[in-house]
């Protein structure tokens, strides 16, 4: 069971690899994989695709920068937000907001696992820990 | 009495002489009184016969009787002096033996003591450890309650703090102020 799941993680990375076009995720070249898989249905076919759309998803995340802030936010943030987080990770990542009012004031930006925040809670929440 | 037997002595010569003038002339002692001399060995004789059966059953057995009971007698002053010696000795001995056995129960006496002493020692200053080892954990498990009391105080408050301030900031703080604090975020976030 341990062998089967390791060639199907093995497989998916195959797959994964060939679906990425300059750091970017070709919905062409994800289309043509999937078909790949349905056509010719390799073995543990449900565990490979199960580990390729695990780590697409992890890709499209590193992608999107996701900001939660309290209060209005301005698209010229966003855009600055957008262009600065595609800067440090070096691909074009999107934005997309979200009101999150636990925040109080301030923003958090979430991109792939990492996280950047400026909020008062945030500041509260720090305060509290070194206390 | 010494006086009459001096003038016996003085006057016996004079005596003796007269007397041999008068046997000459008269007849002797035997002859006035009837001896004979055979009847007088004889006597002599039957004497000595009663003399020696006489000895030989009654004297001879009764002087050995006496002298088996004279060494009887001795053998049993000889054996009472024995034993009184013996006695002495066996006092004297019982004496030493009874002095050993003091001397000796008074040693195991005295290590009784010692051994008993040091044992008290040794459980007093074990107790005086385990004392010591149960006040210093004591102290310890005292002074980590109290660093955690301490520290479950000071995060409790904190939390306080930090609830009570942001309920205060959630209703103190107008739009205007968030899409200010926005700005300098995103300012701050598009610096990393």
């Amino acid at each position: 069971m341990a062998a089967a799941a390791k060639q199907a993680q093995q497989l998916a990375r195959q797959l994964f690899k060939l679906s990425v076009v300059d750091n970017v995720i070709s919905t062409d070249r994800v289309a043509g994989v999937l078909a790949y898989v349905e056509k010719h249905a390799p073995a543990n076919a449900v565990l490979v695709l199960k580990a390729y759309h695990r780590l697409i998803a992890v890709e499209l995340a590193k992608s999107e920068a996701r900001v939660e802030h309290a209060g209005t936010v301005a698209p010229a943030a966003l855009a600055a937000i957008a262009a600065a987080m595609s800067k440090k990770y070096s691909r074009p990542i999107t934005t997309t907001a979200r009101a999150h009012p636990a925040l109080l004031a301030g923003l958090r930006v979430r991109v792939g696992d990492d996280v950047y925040e400026s909020s008062v809670s945030g500041q509260l929440a720090a305060l509290a820990l070194s206390v | 009495m010494l006086h009459s037997l001096f003038l016996a002595v003085v006057e016996a010569p004079a005596a003796a002489a007269h007397a041999a003038h008068a046997v000459a002339a008269e007849p002797g002692i035997v002859e006035k009184f009837g001896l004979e001399w055979k009847y007088v060995v004889v006597q002599a004789i039957s004497f000595g016969i009663l003399f020696v059966v006489l000895y030989w059953k009654g004297i001879k057995p009764t002087i050995a009787a006496m002298d088996e009971r004279t060494h009887q007698i001795d053998a049993g002053l000889k054996y009472a002096e024995e034993m009184k010696n013996r006695l002495a000795a066996t006092q004297q001995q019982t004496e030493v033996a009874l002095k050993e056995a003091q001397q000796k129960a008074q040693a195991i006496v005295a290590e009784a003591q010692k051994t008993a002493k040091e044992f008290a020692d040794k459980q007093q200053k074990e107790a005086i450890e385990k004392a010591s080892g149960l006040i210093a954990k004591a102290q310890e498990a005292i002074e980590l309650e109290k660093k955690k009391m301490l520290a479950e105080a000071r995060t409790e408050i904190a939390r306080l703090v930090v609830a009570t301030t942001e309920r205060v900031l959630a209703k103190k703080l107008t739009d205007a102020d968030r899409a200010s604090y926005n700005e300098t975020a995103a300012r701050e976030l598009t610096g990393v």
